[in-house]
This record gives C-alpha cells, structure tokens and sequence, in this order.
C-alpha cells in the first residue's frame, strides 16, 4: 500500500499486534501454558510418585489457563 | 537390492548433518573461518557498504539504488517499527532494518548458486540472532518500567484466583518460549530447506548413476522438483526473514506497552 494517502493511526498502546504476531502470541500461551504447568506437574509426581497422573492434570490445567490468556488478551474487540 | 549396492560411492548420498558442518577453510581454524562465519562476515560488509554508497550522495530524485534503500528502510520503518509498535518504535527502526536485511540476504545465500547454504541453517547463528532480540526487548522493559516489568509481564487483570494459574504460563510463554521459537523457527525453515534441495539434487545423481536403467530417467523428475523447491525457498527466505522482524516489533511493543 504506497500509494496510502491517509495516514495510518498507530495502534493504541496495549492493543494486540496483529497477523502474524497475534498467532504466534496465541500458540506461544497455548505452548506455554502446556509446558509451564506439565512441568510443575511432572515435579509433583517425582515428589509424590504418582506415575504421571500430576503430569497429565498440570498439562490439561496449563493449556485450559493458555486458553483463557488467548481469549482475554486476544478475543477483545 | 540394498540402497548402497546401486549407488556409485563417489555420491554423498543421503545427505546427513555432516552437511551443515563446514570444514575449515584454512587447516587448524576451525569453527573460526568456516564457509558459514565467511558467509556472515560476507553478508554484513555488503549490507554496510550498500547503504553506505547509496546515501553517499542521496538526490531529492533518487538514483535505484538509493531507492532501493529507502524502500527498505521506509518499509521497515512505516510499516514495521511505526505501525506495529507506534511513533516511539520509529527509534528502533534502524536495528530492525539491519535486522531485516542481513537475514534476507542470509537466507537467500541459501539458494545463490555457488553459495547454496544459508549460514541460518546453523543453529548457532539465529540463537545469536535470538538473544539480541531477547535481550534487547526486556531491557526495553525494564528501562520503561523498572522494576515494575516484572509485573507487568507476569501479572494479566483477571480473577484474583486464576492468577496462580496464568502467572506460570505468562513466565514461560515470554521468557522461556519467546527466544527458544524465534531461534528455532529461523534454523529448521532453513535447515529443512537445504536438506530438501540436497535430497533432491543429490538425489537426481543417485538415480542417474544407478545400476538400474528404468531409475536412471527418474532423475529427471528429481531435478525438476529441485528447481520447483528452489522458487519455493525464494518465498521461504523472505517470509521468515519478515516473520523475525515483525515479532521482534511485536515483543517490543509488548514490553513498551502501558497497560495490557
């Protein structure tokens, strides 16, 4: 778009980036959220040993919580 | 019929990791004067002085390649810098140009023939790549914020009692998984794209030199498919060239930003 003559307003400070930036936050928190709480799960079961039961609640519980990043910091608007 | 018994030993075929680990170019200086550091050396003299000379002398009618330079660095700073991060990000728009044109030019060595490696296809050089971006964008935090980055980048407005929750995944999507996908995302596009054009040309002797006359034309088919992927790597380079760029802005913007 070089020929665009109206000037383009800057996106609001805060305001989500958009395109490619926007699916990569989103695959980011989903990832994220995964590994973060897979990981505290795992630590749970080599503390507790329980055969990999924390492993697989903290993985589901971390990608319900990347859910609901991607909804609230993207789904606005 | 094994795979060895029809090839002739003289084709390095398959193509293995060894591909990706230049030897030495003069004997003993290894891994300091590789075809890969040359190649960046190489890419970063000829960006320096391509801009150096087309602003040497800038017209108010530009010669082309003045042109061409202010096309890039107008297209990075209007529609990179200022549209992604705001007026502020226009300070920035002097490394995301460097930024945007060694990694064209990188990449694209991928496909020049004669060079036909990208030194991006090593995951040492987009990790260096990575820790700039890394660094820079939670220094910019913290010279905005303060201390106060820390909460700014951990703590979302939600629901006290989810907090626990989110606090974990933010800390891993932007500290942990932020820097590990920019490098990784550059050095697999690459890499896989070398290994496929290797594959394929490689490939095309390996059927040539083979015992078998009915594979001999297949290599045909083979080369022609390396042509194709050779235009295929063409969109590859400059996309994730553009893709590094553009979520360096984004994660500025992210670490510049007021509020959520």
């Amino acid at each position: 778009m070089a020929d665009d003559s109206t000037p383009k307003q800057p996106r609001p400070p805060g305001d989500p980036v958009s395109g490619a930036g926007q699916g990569w936050t989103a695959l980011g928190y989903l990832i994220g959220g995964i590994v973060a709480w897979g990981f505290i799960g795992w630590l749970i079961d080599q503390w507790l040993d329980l055969n990999g039961v924390a492993t697989v609640i903290g993985s589901v519980l971390g990608a319900a919580g990347g859910v609901y990043l991607i909804v609230m910091k993207l789904g606005r608007g | 019929m094994t795979g060895q018994s029809i090839l002739r030993a003289e084709v390095p075929f398959p193509p293995s990791v060894e591909d990706f680990f230049p030897p030495a170019i003069v004997e003993g200086t290894y891994p300091w004067l590789t075809k890969f550091t040359v190649l960046v050396v190489l890419a970063a003299v000829v960006i320096a002085a391509f801009f150096l000379i087309a602003y040497r002398n800038p017209k108010l009618v530009p010669t082309k390649a003045q042109w061409i330079a202010e096309s890039i660095y107008g297209f990075t700073r209007n529609n990179i810098a200022h549209d992604m991060i705001g007026p502020e990000g226009v300070r920035f728009a002097p490394y995301l140009t460097a930024l945007l044109s060694f990694l064209l030019l990188t990449n694209i060595f991928g496909i020049i023939p004669g060079i036909q490696v990208s030194p991006n296809s090593h995951i040492a050089f987009p990790v260096v790549l990575a820790i700039i971006s890394y660094v820079m964008f939670i220094y910019v935090g913290f010279r905005r914020h303060g201390l106060g980055y820390i909460k700014h980048s951990l703590v979302l407005p939600a629901p006290w009692f989810v907090q626990p929750i989110l606090i974990p995944i933010e800390f891993a999507s932007t500290f942990l998984i932020r820097p590990f996908t920019l490098a990784v995302r550059l050095f697999a596009n690459m890499f896989a794209g070398h290994v496929i054009l290797l594959v394929f040309t490689l490939g095309g002797f390996a059927l040539l030199n083979s015992a078998s006359l009915l594979l001999k034309p297949v290599s045909l088919v083979s080369w022609v498919m390396a042509i194709a992927i050779t235009f295929l790597e063409v969109l590859v380079a400059i996309l994730q060239a553009y893709v590094f760029v553009v979520l360096t802005a984004s994660y500025i913007q992210g670490s510049l930003a007021e509020e959520h």
